[in-house]
């Protein structure tokens, strides 16, 4: 009888209390509730629930999972190969991350206030009247625990909003709760709709079964719903600020990493925080307590062995333990398991628990493969993945993993990936890096493979590899000698592959498949043959298509259909493929998308180029026919034929990287202006640094057709200057030349620089070539009084003009 | 007694949730300030990545220029180098846009103006004007209307405008290359003395007279994405936190004045340089203690305190509304990058020259801000870009329009100095007990290390005593008497304690004055 004990003068009793109690009540009942509020009485683990309590496991196997997860080795130490106690969470930070109210509370009956919390109640044992003010001092001393939550800086490349926790969207945290993986241990909102999505077979078969069939089948766990991890009540817990924190990386505050990180970006964070834990006031923080209190609650802590599970800052250590785990009697009539003594924590277990544990204790340390299934239970792989037919997301929450916009890839696209024989399959490294959340391949799937604790990245890769692979492989042993295959590989790969893989980031329209860069790396040589050669056979029910019908090569014209070879050549070029050309179709697709192809008109592009400079304006003709200007120095710098030029980088890339003419026979044509005024025909001709009085770009004009006509004054003389395919084979020039000057028939207004070369040598009456193979002809008329001049450096073709008012003149360009 | 505590939170609780159940939803800018999606890219790119590519088959709207064509078109150039006529961007909510082309191969045009017979736009490389003769909706001609700013090949060299100032100029401002690599050295002016390379001109404001001549106006910008004009037609560019720049800012371009960014001053001695003579610049010191010893150094109207108002201040453009856009009218709004948001200015002549405040107004756009434009209804458009950088949002790029709902929210209007203080210009009548109570206000002052490093933090930060708080009959008035003004620093006024008639906290509860001069008792 607990009342009696209970002293009159306790503050709870008190006149005032009783006064506030309604507003209390009202108050409570006025919280927005949780999710759903799951009522479980005893401790919840995810791997006994699922598979210990339906009989998949064995009791005892539960038992020992039970010995971990309720952390009996963090008082009861034992020797090694016993479970290892799972580290409660750290209690550093607690007096910024939890609510006091609520830390009262959880304190007074931990089973009450968090259903299905491991947590045993250490303070059962203590009368009310000794129970208030030991909880009053652990909460003081907690409330001292403030360290800082961890940095998170603002910068340019990944902004954070200010008070970023405040900023979420409900809507967007609803979708992230039932999208990233949320769901796969904690329960969806039952009213939450996702996209229909067709049955996949399997789905289909577990349908049409019934309960005896599937477990003559062996698929009736596949068929069990299983129940969700409890997360209590988060609102009354968490500071807004707290639970951002901690979904942005549960592992600062949970070591155990049973909970692990799904990669929230803070923005995300936010998001799930606004749908998790809707805006309501956070109590302002109590004064702070008295020094005496949190000395006490200091000393309670670590009395109450609270600080064998959870680390509660600096200078705290356990010091206090039970007896050996070796040494305990199962049978005891009190102890943790039941009826314990007033000084022994009490566990909510229930009698299936008892039991497990009971069978489980003494017994001798685990083979690796069980060991594995040990880590795969405690970290609850089980909840995304299959591995010898057990987990998976079974079928209540299959719903819920989606592809990316909802692209059709079947169950691969959106279902995490079953890990039979994973060990063979993929690298030990690469392992690590997928445990560490940074080895993510499929960005069509909308679940995300968590960052799990370091220590994981290191034991279950190892573990995989001796429990699946039995040989020890290498590429040569595999594929033989690799040299000059590559070529053929890409062949292959661009009949094949390209059709639902990216390689690089550069893909075929729709495609959205694993990205072939990097599958060397990731994955064994051995298998990867194994699955090119027969997808489905290594893969059940892959989409995967076959290369190799009837195991014969259907590209008989490469390699001479040799299999051995064109597997090999995949390999080959996957391997090297960051230096390979990408696969033709890919190449013809940037094309399509980024390659400036002018089809009826000419097309322009002003950019940076390597050889005409800063100021290039680039024009291409259908013609196939195509020059580039520099506007700077009013020249004409370059033609080429063929293709005409890549726009990407001018577009899209940060650092503008010059572009570069993509066709073939590239001419350049003759330097600096090509219209002067002189004082003597024999004058050195203005360069390209001659005072900006003299040069002057003044735009274009585009015509009906497109084709740009540039428009420049070179001192008081006005030029209009256009391009234009000639035949097909080169270019044809027209200027024409304006001047306000009256003329003097008797002196040139202005002279026209027609070509230029180490040596000119004439060709006809009417053309020169220099020594690069530029032609240059001129219209008959003007040949007359043409000059050729000549020195060391250099031969000029130059042409006088007399300009009354205006004229025109055609120079033709061929190479 | 912890249950004692606990019941006492309790209570305090419910009275708190009680406030906030009427109050916690109208502190809320969506509630004044409605954001309406025009048009934004389907999903975020890495904005940094490599190989950054659109969605395939998209317009891509990366908007870096707006002109108000009439009450239905907006005409916007894009990063990649069209101008494109959008029709229907005023449809509520937004129906069918229609799309026309004006105009190509522009080299990452960075504004776009509407004057006299076509439309204006710099390219990195020149201020051009685009016209359209054949009366197609398409431009034929692409006039160069003034370049001679180098141009080194830097991704850095943007030119940014242009916009009309009195007279008729155009206003430009350069960014400073940085970052140089390989042969881009090669085409720099250097200034010996002071060790400064750039190409010309550039970290320059100019302006293009009608007759298309270029005039070097002022100098030591850094990255000056933004410029507009107030009511008077006075021009501002914003700048951005950096090396030399402690934070973001405001600048009154007027001729010789030098800002902060010495680099530009590799141009000091080219011909039409309206500065001359600066031979050492100050490293290391407090910014008035900077301007006191090179008085070429001219403060910020308004600096952007990091992160409170903005993290990279943007385009300006004028509330001339006249009330349409709300209760600001003839103040400027400045788009910010990093934190996809507008910030608003307030500024007054002292002594003839600009200071002023500034204040959050509206964050939440779907990227990056850098163009703002006024519609004819008084809304504002916002260009999205945030390729190259990051930012807050859920899109690489579009357009958006924010639309006031007629719905008066209580902020400060003006901030005002005083000989002894400051006065506040509220939107809404206040609540006398509250504004009369110097408890309801907290004030502090500091400033920033002009030095070459990457930001300043606020430097030489004080607590200021507030002597009293006097409110104005009608209530929209509040006088602030507060001890140790300083001249040069930031004073950010909070008001947390300040209520409204109808008992409204304010929406932005404080705001940031540069205190260069303190006006004199008259």
């Amino acid at each position: 009888m607990i009342f009696p004990r209970c002293t009159w003068n306790h503050p709870i009793l008190k006149p005032g209390f009783l006064r506030l109690l309604p507003v209390v009540i009202a108050f409570t009942l006025s919280l927005p509730q949780p999710l759903r509020a799951v009522e479980i009485p005893y401790p919840f683990v995810s791997g006994f629930e699922r598979f210990v309590r339906p009989g998949d496991l064995s009791i005892e196997r539960g038992g020992r999972l039970l010995i971990g997860e309720l952390g009996c080795g963090a008082c009861h130490l034992s020797r090694p190969g016993q479970s290892a106690p799972k580290p409660g969470p750290r209690l550093d930070a607690a007096g910024r991350r939890l609510q006091h109210r609520w830390l009262a509370r959880y304190l007074a009956d931990p089973a009450a206030t968090d259903p299905g919390t491991t947590m045993p109640d250490v303070l059962h044992g203590l009368k009310a009247n000794e129970k208030v003010p030991t909880i009053e001092a652990l909460v003081a001393f907690l409330s001292t625990r403030r360290e800082a939550f961890p940095p998170l800086k603002s910068t340019a490349s990944k902004p954070i909003a200010p008070r970023f926790w405040d900023k979420g969207d409900r809507e967007r945290g609803r979708v992230l709760f039932h999208q990233v993986g949320c769901v796969a241990c904690h329960e969806p909102a039952s009213d939450y709709r996702t996209t229909p999505k067709p049955a996949s077979e399997l789905e289909k078969l577990l349908r049409q079964l019934d309960p005896e069939e599937l477990k003559e089948l062996g698929l009736d766990a596949a068929a069990r719903p299983f129940a969700s991890v409890p997360h209590g009540d988060l609102p009354a817990k968490f500071p807004r600020e707290a639970l951002a924190h901690f979904l942005l990386n549960p592992e600062s505050v949970r070591p155990a990493g049973r909970m692990p990180s799904l990669k929230l970006d803070p923005a995300e964070s936010a998001d799930l925080v606004a749908y998790l834990r809707p805006a309501s006031p956070s109590p302002a923080a109590p004064a702070p307590p008295a020094r005496e209190l949190v000395e006490r609650g200091r000393g309670l802590f670590v009395s109450l062995q609270c600080a064998n599970c959870h680390s509660g800052g600096v200078g705290i250590k356990a010091t206090r333990f039970a007896r050996r785990f070796e040494q305990l009697n199962p049978k005891a009539i009190g102890s943790c398991l039941g009826n314990p003594s007033d000084r022994q924590p009490r566990y909510r277990i229930d009698k299936f628990q008892r039991k497990a544990l009971t069978a489980a204790m003494l017994k001798p340390a685990l083979p690796v493969a069980v060991s594995l299934e040990q880590d795969f239970l405690t970290m609850n792989c089980y909840a995304c993945h299959v591995r010898n037919r057990k987990g998976g997301v079974g079928p209540r929450r299959r719903v819920y993993f989606e592809t990316a916009g909802h692209v059709d890839l079947g169950d691969e696209g959106r279902l995490p990936p079953p890990l039979d024989g994973v060990g063979r399959k993929l690298k030990t490294g690469w392992l690590s890096k997928v445990l560490d959340g940074t080895g993510d391949v499929r960005p069509y799937m909308l679940a995300r493979m968590p960052r799990f604790p370091a220590h994981t990245g290191v034991a279950i890769p190892k573990k995989l590899l001796s429990a699946d692979r039995k040989t020890v492989t290498t590429v040569a042993g595999i594929f033989g000698n690799l040299k000059n295959l590559p070529a053929a590989g890409r062949t292959l790969t661009d009949r094949g592959c390209v059709q639902c893989h990216p390689i690089r980031g550069e893909r075929l329209p729709g495609v959205v498949g694993i990205d072939l860069a990097g599958t060397t790396e990731r994955i064994q040589p051995d298998w990867m043959r194994e699955f090119l050669f027969d997808p489905a056979g290594r893969k059940t029910r892959t989409r995967m298509p076959t290369f190799f019908p009837k195991g014969k090569s259907n590209s008989p014209d490469v390699l001479q259909g040799n299999v051995d070879r064109q597997l090999a050549a995949l390999w080959a070029y996957m391997a090297d493929i960051g230096r390979q050309p990408l696969p033709e179709k890919i190449v013809r697709n940037r094309v399509d998308n980024y390659e400036l192809v002018p089809k009826k008109r000419p097309l322009l592009l002003r950019t940076f180029m390597q050889q005409v400079g800063q100021h290039a304006i680039a024009v291409g003709f259908p013609e196939k026919i195509h020059f580039a200007f520099d506007a700077r120095g009013g020249t004409i710098v370059q033609a080429w034929r063929g293709r005409f030029l890549d726009a990407h980088a001018t577009w899209f890339n940060r650092f503008i990287p010059p572009a570069a003419p993509l066709g073939v026979d590239i001419i350049g044509l003759p330097g600096g202006l090509i219209v002067s005024p002189l004082q003597n025909g024999g004058d050195p001709w203005p360069t390209a640094d001659a005072p900006a009085t003299l040069y002057r770009f003044r735009g274009f004009r585009l015509d009906k057709a497109g084709v740009p006509t540039f428009l420049y004054s070179v001192g008081d003389l006005q030029i209009q200057d256009r391009l234009e395919p000639q035949r097909n084979r080169g270019l044809r020039r027209r200027l024409t030349i304006t001047t306000a000057a009256a003329a003097d028939p008797d002196r040139p207004t202005a002279w026209v620089r027609a070509h230029l070369g180490k040596t000119l040598k004439p060709r006809g009456r009417r053309e020169y070539v220099n020594e690069a193979g530029l032609a240059v002809s001129i219209p008959g008329d003007l040949t007359g009084a043409a000059r050729l001049l000549n020195d060391k450096q250099q031969s000029e073709w130059r042409i006088p003009l007399v300009i009354t008012r205006s004229k025109t003149l055609e120079i033709v360009y061929r190479w | 007694m912890v249950i004692t505590r606990l019941i006492r939170n309790l209570v305090a609780s419910t009275a708190v949730l009680a406030t906030l159940a009427t109050s916690s939803r109208a502190a809320d800018e969506r509630d004044y300030y409605r954001l309406v999606s025009i048009i934004t890219s389907k999903a975020p790119t890495g904005s940094r990545a490599k190989f950054w590519k659109p969605p395939p088959k998209d317009l891509v709207l990366e908007v870096s220029g707006m002109a108000v064509l009439d009450d239905k078109r907006l005409a916007v150039t894009i990063r990649k180098g069209e101008v494109w006529f959008l029709g229907g961007v005023y449809d509520d909510p937004p129906g069918s846009l229609t799309y026309k082309r004006f105009a190509h191969a522009l080299h990452e045009p960075l504004g776009l103006l509407k004057h006299g017979d076509g439309f204006y736009t710099a390219q990195r490389t020149e201020l051009t004007k685009l016209r359209d003769i054949d009366g197609d909706d398409v431009a034929d001609e692409y006039l160069s209307i003034a370049n001679g700013w180098g141009v080194t090949g830097n991704y850095h060299e943007y030119a940014y405008g242009p916009k009309l100032g009195r007279d008729g100029n155009l206003w430009l401002t350069l960014n400073i290359g940085m970052g140089f690599k390989g042969d881009q050295r090669t085409r720099m002016v250097r200034n010996k003395g002071l060790g400064v390379a750039q190409a010309r001109w550039r970290g320059w404001g100019v302006k293009i007279t009608p007759q298309g001549k270029l005039i070097p106006v002022c100098a030591g910008m850094r990255s000056p994405s933004g410029l507009g004009a107030n009511r008077a037609g006075d021009m501002f560019y914003t700048d951005q936190q950096g090396n030399w720049v402690g934070t973001n800012s405001l600048h009154h371009m007027r001729s010789g004045a030098f800002f902060h960014h010495p680099e530009a001053l590799a141009s000091m001695d080219l011909p039409g340089s309206p500065l001359r003579n600066i031979t050492e610049i100050p490293n290391g010191l407090p910014f008035p203690e900077a301007a006191r010893r090179l008085p070429a150094l001219k403060p910020p109207a308004v600096w952007f305190p990091y992160k409170k108002v903005g993290q990279s201040a943007t385009d300006i453009v004028l509330d001339n509304s006249r009330g349409r856009f709300g209760p600001f009218d003839g103040q400027l709004f400045v788009g910010e990058f990093t934190l996809a948001s507008i910030s608003r200015v307030f500024l007054e002549k002292i002594d003839g020259q600009y200071q002023g405040a500034c204040f959050p107004f509206r964050e939440g756009m779907a990227s990056a801000v850098i163009r703002l434009a006024q519609g004819t209804d008084g809304s504002l458009f916002a260009g999205l870009s945030n390729r190259g950088w990051s930012s807050l949002g859920t899109a690489s790029y579009g357009l958006q329009r924010l639309v006031w709902s007629g719905k008066m929210p209580f902020e400060i209007k003006e901030l005002r100095a005083r000989p002894d203080g400051f006065e506040l210009v509220l939107t809404k009548p206040v609540d006398s007990s509250t504004a009369a109570d110097t408890s309801s206000f907290a004030v502090n002052s500091y400033t920033y290390t002009y030095h070459a490093t990457y930001g300043s933090n606020e430097i030489l930060k004080k607590d200021l005593v507030i002597q009293s708080a006097t409110v104005s009959a009608d209530g929209y008035r509040i006088r602030l008497k507060i001890d140790g003004l300083r001249q040069m620093y930031v004073h950010e006024i909070h008001a947390p304690g300040l209520r409204s008639r109808d008992g409204l906290p304010l929406l932005h509860p404080a705001g940031y004055y540069t205190l260069n001069r303190i006006p004199r008792a008259r």
